[in-house]
């Protein structure tokens, strides 16, 4: 089902209209007054996407600084209409070149409200690919140097491999690879996994000449299972371990047929940067770090922190920018600290101990301890609620799920040499131990 | 300020102040409170003036809305420092975080009590300022005497007496033993001697608090109060600062004559004359001029005066000079003025007896009546029907309803609401305005039947014209007029169908037609257009453009055109089955109960024709509309002193549409010419509590009556009645009227019974046959008893085993009250009969319920009496009537199988439990009509149990308390030769029962047309029967005795 937007905001956190338009007339134009009075000047901001005021439905997302808010009238499909605010962001940040912010809309006012009546209509989302786009709408009316192509531009639009240029020609012909994946934890204080779940996506840079197929080979198991039984081989030739892919979601480059058939991942790429798949896994999870926390509170005022944090990843590999944050009660009033890595300090706007690490190398467990006084208040004593503690890092040449690619073959019809490079990251999601 | 010094505090501010949103002011709070955790926390404690710094942080940020819920220790101990600024920030601190109720307090009280007795005046100005802000009873215990020491000392400034005084004020009101002092109050008179204005005006504030509650102990004071208005009213010695606008220190003056109001009167001569010679200064010097707040500041004198002169009761003279000068007032061009005028008027209205001077200004009010301010208009509504009395009645209700086509449609309601009572009040004189006053009286129910279709149509106009300003009260009101005159359905039926025709009409018009038509649109059955087929589409026509509040009356109005198609047709039933089944998921449960009750009960055929039967008749009650006016005027009595008296005055003007009579009678109808009218009838519970607001309806919903919601319970009742609570006795299957010849057996006894005593006087004569009246009634449930040219008594009974519920309906057919109205109930030995109060007096037109319990104890065929006596102007009228609560109606029909039976027959052998005997002089009846006379005897006859075609076998249960439930089978054996004679056999477990039983089924077969002998079983009868049967003991307690008597 469509989106069928009425109209769509785009707010700055005061709640002022930097730029809207709407694309139907059944709502009228004090809706924004009703947003902001119901739900930006109240407690609920934040708290919920999707609300309803007076008969009309406000899907909102913060962005940087910047409230994108939809308003429907009608029944609409929720997750079109955030997927529409994704990737209208991302087409903006491409057209922008860099940070999507409130500044960069009231720079860019004309372009915003050009794209606007193009990406949606009467309230249906359109084409929102950035690298079509571009051919039609070009910023400040520079031609751009392929405006000759534009007669079949129907075509292009309509066509078989609506996503690519014809024609391209690049000296050096290279394809990046980028398998980001992010790990979300949820652990409870005795060390039990609660919910463990890794969202990986596969991002790719092309710089190929002329219409390229592609082919991608991981090591996941239902693609080594069809390969075998197509080249009637046992899977001995692959002996790392297979992996089991959740959800797997395509670029539409894709060629989903062969994928069902041959389940093999084989495409014509976009030109430039795109995400080639994006899935989940959930079973069999690499855990990056565990957290050991131990908190005792040693009457009203006086608090002991001990956590230890241990990385569980080849010795040769480390993790970057590890943050820990350790949340202790509002009524902090003096921190002591050691660590025996990084640096700590006490965040009061957050209410947390923030323990940072530039550089973690594998196989080492640093240590945090930590002395807290806290300050007498008349409140009534609740007793504290124990938030989780969070965690923050990246691991380059990691991954949490195990996946490796096997292979990336590129054909084209004039046979040239390709360079394939291949990273690995893995990232924090929400990484939560309980305390 | 000593903020200038604190580098600290002001970055923090500005940081504060320079924050994008919310988000951002947040993170910099919280950053703060943390600093400010960490300082105070610091183990070598911070210097005081760090300690200052950041209590004031901390206060800012109280300030604004954050929780601060630390520091109230460094708070309180700053009070106790040494110089000024940390003791202010201390104080200040403490003021706004602490409220009387922290146990921080405690730790202050000794500092301030320091500060207080302490000599040095800001301290003392501090310290006052916390205990007058945020002091508890522990304060005012600690505190109270140095506080008082300070008022009335000599030595102290002005400035520190005058917080001290206001300081005792807050004590006294949180604790009023705090001026239990001896000789408190000459030191209050004392302190009324005071030169100085602003103690002088801090003390009359808490003198008013002091006389509020207990004014004896201050008389003293009264000539103080009185010398200081002479003071200031004259503007002598007033220093320059406590003038404004020229006007002597209006507060001081708007608070003494607000103390002197609490006094009851000024009783010496002198004062008194003196202190009217202050108000008429006052009154005489007010003026209207171009400075608003000059006329704001005299304004306020005027009308605290004005208060003080109706308090006074001034002489008439004086009354007339104020009412002049309200005049005068409401003349003037500016609205403030001219509301405060009116509203001042209507409250001098209220308090004293000067309508004629008010009277004079009756043209400048009315001409406010179209004063483009809707608050003035309403005022001079308010003041206008205050000021109507019997001399200008006529005018005023003239004007009323000439304004009423102009008014706009928000105040319509309430103008016509207040023209209606004012019509009711002073009818006499109105009469000529009937064809005007049409549209209101009915709000009251008085309605000439002439107008009353002109009621419904102006209605019906105003709520197609008009339907957004119509409220639910005035269509809930054309349903219960329609609802209780009879003679109006049919038109406003028709008149509802007309409306429908229209293309667009408004939801209120959609409702109101859905239910008339619902109600009364079988009556229409014959004109064109009007079949229950067409009705239904066009009703359902307009069913796509309503709200959800408005389908429920849609559906019943659906239902009830089902139930009034008969014979039913498929075809519209189908439809309306359909909107039913698609409406039982509906997601409004009002909707989807309805649906799936009214789909349920259409299943059911013929028993949907009683429990959708016509609503009963509304019972007359005091208007809702009456009573929202009312609550409308409470609204505008005024909280000043005269506010009891007020009140006094309004519950005397008020109770003329107040009154509801103790016993639920209505009142006469007062309205002389209107006397003739048809009241509409008036159902009375004869149990009704007297005085109790809660009525027991007839449609068996509970009405609640709740002032505070006036639609509400209007609501219950036009819904309620709608839903499916139907009147109780059609639950109870229908006993199938019997056949004719049954109806015409009277047995000797029965036609000497009824012979009605009343009947010596010759005036009365009952209607119809008592007699067939009464066999009828033996084999329905509901029917007439009796009735005579005055009453109709009719009956509705219940049987359940062996209880029974009979409910008489007493009704007055004459539009005079039946008096000494008796109902005695003579029951017979076997049955216990219980009758509610009966009451005295049946009012005209209406209707009286007493219910009656009859409790079954042993099998017997006696009859009980009822005894009735009325008396109608002069004649006394007194009849006998027996009651239909015979042997037959304890029995349950019951099936017996082949295989239940011979057993059962077989182990009751021989007598006395199974008694036969052949009857002679049957009535002919052929053998189908018998089995249908058994079964309306409610003896179930069971077919095939006995081979001979010519045999009758029948089985019933009979529940009394002694037997419980007995189990009785019947055989007949009938010659089809000779159809006059017949062989019975009767069997039951208990020999009683047997003959009983037996004795009943002869008396009923037995065809005896008008020979007055009795019948006597050949067999011997039990003990008890003989007694009755026997010769009559002479003035017996036993009814069968008396009936035998009678005889």
């Amino acid at each position: 089902m469509p989106v069928a937007a009425s109209a769509i905001y785009f707010l700055n956190l005061r709640g002022d209209v930097l730029i809207n338009r709407l694309y139907r007339d059944d709502v009228g134009g004090n809706m924004v007054d009703a947003f902001r009075m119901h739900i930006m000047q109240t407690k609920e901001l934040g708290t919920c996407p999707v609300r309803q005021i007076g008969g009309c439905s406000f899907f909102y997302m913060r962005i940087s600084n910047v409230y994108i808010v939809i308003v429907v009238s009608s029944n609409a499909n929720v997750a079109c209409a955030f997927k529409f605010v994704v990737e209208a962001v991302a087409l903006f940040k491409s057209y922008f070149g860099g940070a999507f912010d409130e500044d960069a809309i009231r720079n860019n006012f004309v372009l915003i409200y050009e794209l606007l009546d193009e990406i949606m209509d009467f309230g249906y989302p359109q084409n929102l690919s950035p690298e079509i786009l571009k051919l039609y709408i070009t910023q400040e009316g520079v031609r751009s140097p392929f405006s000759s192509k534009v007669p079949n531009a129907t075509l292009q639009v309509t066509g078989a491999v609506g996503w690519r240029r014809e024609g391209l020609a690049y000296k050096k012909n290279e394809v990046f690879l980028d398998i980001v994946e992010s790990v979300n934890l949820l652990m409870s204080s005795k060390g039990s996994v609660l919910r463990c779940d890794v969202t990986g996506k596969i991002l790719m840079k092309c710089f190929l000449s002329g219409m390229p197929d592609l082919k991608l080979g991981l090591n996941d198991k239902i693609g080594l299972e069809k390969e075998s039984q197509l080249k009637n081989r046992p899977t001995k030739r692959y002996h790392g371990k297979t992996i089991e892919l959740d959800d797997v979601t395509f670029h539409q480059c894709v060629n989903l047929t062969r994928f069902n058939s041959e389940k093999t991942v084989s495409f014509v790429p976009p030109d430039g940067e795109f995400e080639l798949m994006k899935y989940r896994i959930t079973e069999g999870v690499n855990l990056p770090f565990r957290v050991l926390p131990t908190i005792k509170e040693l009457g009203r005022t006086r608090m002991e922190v001990n956590v230890k944090v241990k990385s569980v990843f080849g010795a040769k590999m480390f993790a970057l920018g590890v943050v820990i944050k350790i949340p202790v009660p509002k009524q902090t009033a003096k921190t002591s600290f050691q660590v025996t890595s990084g640096r700590a300090k006490y965040n009061a706007s957050i209410d947390c101990l923030v323990w940072k690490i530039r550089k973690f190398p594998g196989q080492t467990e640093p240590t945090l301890s930590a002395e807290i006084e806290l300050i007498s208040t008349i409140a009534e004593k609740k007793s504290w609620t124990r938030p989780p503690i969070q965690m923050e890092f990246q691991v380059p040449m990691f991954t949490a799920s195990g996946l490796r690619v096997r292979f990336l073959k590129v054909w084209e019809k004039s046979g040239y040499n390709t360079v394939e490079w291949v990273r690995y990251i893995t990232k924090a999601g929400s990484y939560e131990v309980r305390c | 300020m000593a903020l200038s010094g604190m580098r600290g505090l002001s970055v923090f501010i500005s940081d504060v102040r320079n924050c994008q949103n919310k988000e951002q002011e947040r993170l910099r709070v919280d950053k703060e409170l943390g600093n400010v955790r960490t300082r105070f926390k610091h183990e070598k404690g911070l210097s005081p003036y760090e300690k200052k710094k950041y209590v004031w942080k901390m206060l800012y940020i109280y300030m604004l809305g954050y929780d601060v819920d630390f520091g109230h220790m460094e708070a309180v101990s700053l009070i106790s420092a040494p110089k000024y600024p940390e003791k202010q920030v201390g104080y200040i601190a403490t003021a706004c975080l602490l409220n009387e109720n922290h146990d921080f307090l405690r730790l202050a009280i000794n500092t301030v009590r320091n500060d207080i007795i302490g000599r040095n005046e800001t301290f003392q100005c501090l310290a006052l300022t916390l205990v007058g802000n945020i002091g508890g009873r522990e304060f005012s215990e600690s505190l109270a005497a140095d506080v008082q020491r300070l008022l009335i000392s000599s030595s102290c400034r002005p400035l520190v007496r005058k917080k001290a005084a206001l300081c005792l004020l807050r004590l006294y009101r949180k604790n009023p033993d705090v001026v239990n002092v001896d000789g408190w109050a000459d030191r209050m008179a004392q302190l009324l001697d005071e030169r100085d204005l602003g103690v002088l005006t801090s003390s009359m504030s808490l003198l008013v608090a002091l006389v509020s509650n207990n004014h004896e102990e201050y008389w003293s004071c009264l000539p103080k109060c009185v010398k200081t208005l002479e003071r200031l009213a004259r503007n002598q010695d007033i220093p320059q600062e406590y003038t404004y606008y020229g006007i002597p220190s209006p507060w001081l003056q708007v608070k003494t004559m607000r103390a002197l109001q609490y006094f009851p009167t000024v009783e010496d001569p002198n004062t008194r004359r003196s202190l009217f010679e202050v108000l008429q200064r006052i009154l005489m010097g007010t003026d209207v001029v171009k400075n608003v707040n000059k006329n704001n500041a005299s304004h306020a004198v005027l009308f605290e005066a004005l208060a003080l002169v109706m308090h006074l009761d001034a002489e008439k003279e004086m009354m007339s000079q104020c009412v002049a000068l309200l005049g005068k007032f409401i003349a003037v061009r500016e609205p403030n003025i001219r509301y405060l005028g009116l509203e001042n008027m209507t409250r001098m209205l209220m308090v004293t007896d000067v309508q004629d001077i008010i009277k004079k200004h009756q043209a400048q009010i009315i001409t406010s009546l179209k004063d483009p301010d809707i608050s003035i208009r309403r005022r001079a509504l308010d003041l206008l029907y205050g000021m109507c009395d019997v001399s200008n009645a006529k005018d005023i209700v003239e004007e009323l309803l000439q304004y009423l086509s102009a008014a706009d449609f928000a105040m319509r309601e309430e103008l016509s609401l207040k023209a209606a009572i004012l019509a009711e009040k002073f009818a006499p004189d109105l009469s000529c305005y009937f064809v005007q006053m049409c549209i209101i009286m009915t709000i009251h129910g008085f309605v000439p039947s002439l107008l009353k279709c002109r009621y419904v149509d102006v209605i019906l106009q105003l709520i197609d014209k008009a339907g957004d300003f119509v409220s639910d009260d005035i269509w809930f009101r054309v349903v219960q007029f329609v609802t209780n005159n009879e003679d109006l359905q049919p038109y406003a039926a028709a008149k509802a169908r007309e409306y429908l025709d229209k293309p667009a009409i408004h939801e209120t018009m959609v409702k109101l037609s859905a239910y008339i038509l619902g109600e009364y649109g079988h009556l229409l059955a014959r004109r064109p257009g009007c079949s229950p087929k067409e009705l239904f589409t066009i009703i359902h026509e307009k069913h796509p453009t309503v709200s959800t509040s408005t389908v429920p009356i849609l559906l019943s109005t659906y239902a009830k055109i089902l139930m009034h198609t008969q014979p039913p047709e498929p075809e519209l039933q189908n439809q309306i089955w359909s909107i039913f089944n698609k409406y039982e998921s509906c997601i409004d449960v009002e909707i989807q109960q309805r649906a799936a009750e009214y789909f349920a009960l259409s299943r059911k055929g013929a028993s949907l024709m009683d429990i959708l039967a016509e609503m009963p008749k509304f019972p007359e009650r005091q208007s809702a509309l009456i009573r929202k006016a009312e609550d409308a005027e409470v609204d505008t009595a005024e909280q000043s002193a005269i506010k009891v008296r007020a009140q006094q005055q309004m519950s005397t003007a008020l109770v003329v549409t107040d009154q509801r009579p103790p016993n639920g009678t209505p009142p006469p109808p007062t309205v002389g010419p209107l006397s003739l009218v048809k009241v509409p009838s008036e159902t009375v519970d004869s149990d009704q509590n007297p005085g109790d607001q809660g009525l027991t309806q007839p449609n068996g919903v509970v009405y609640q009556e709740d002032p505070q919601q006036p639609s509400q319970d209007i609501i219950g009742d036009l819904l309620g009645t709608l839903s499916i609570e139907g009147p109780p006795g059609v639950v109870a299957p229908l006993a199938q009227s019997a056949t004719s010849e049954a109806e015409s057996v009277p047995s000797a006894a029965d036609a000497a019974a009824l012979v009605p005593v009343g009947e010596e006087s010759g005036s009365v004569q009952p209607i119809g046959n008592i007699n067939e009246r009464f066999y009828a009634l033996c084999l329905k449930d509901s029917g007439v008893l009796y009735e005579d040219p005055n009453i109709q008594i009719g009956i509705k009974a219940e049987w359940r085993a062996h209880e029974g519920r009979l409910v008489l309906f007493l009704g007055n057919k004459n539009t005079a009250s039946l008096g000494s109205v008796q109902a005695l109930i003579l029951p017979p030995t076997h049955l216990k009969m219980e009758l509610s109060l009966v009451p005295d007096t049946i009012p005209p037109r209406a209707q009286v319920q007493c219910p009656l319990e009859i409790m079954n104890l042993r099998p017997s065929r006696d009859v009980a009496v009822l005894d009735f006596s009325y008396k109608f102007g002069p004649t006394m009228v007194n009849v006998k009537l027996r009651l239909p609560a015979v042997l037959n109606k304890f029995l349950q029909p019951i099936t017996v199988s082949p295989e239940e039976f011979f057993p059962q027959w077989r182990s009751l052998s021989g007598p006395p439990l199974k008694l036969q005997e052949v009857v002679r002089g049957v009535r002919p009846l052929p053998l189908p009509e018998m089995a249908n006379l058994f079964n309306t005897f409610r003896l179930t006859v069971c077919p095939g149990l006995d081979p001979n075609p010519n045999n009758l076998v029948a089985s019933t249960t009979f529940y009394s308390e002694t037997t419980r439930a007995m189990l009785c089978l019947v055989r007949i054996e009938t010659d089809p030769a000779d159809r006059t004679q017949l062989r019975m056999t009767v069997a039951s477990g208990d020999p009683t029962l047997t003959f009983e039983l037996k004795e009943f089924i002869k008396e009923q077969l037995v065809s005896i047309p008008t020979a007055p002998q009795r019948p006597q079983g050949p067999t011997a009868p039990p003990p008890q029967v003989a007694q009755i049967a026997g010769p009559p003991p002479s003035a017996s307690q036993d009814p069968g005795a008396l009936l035998a008597g009678l005889l």
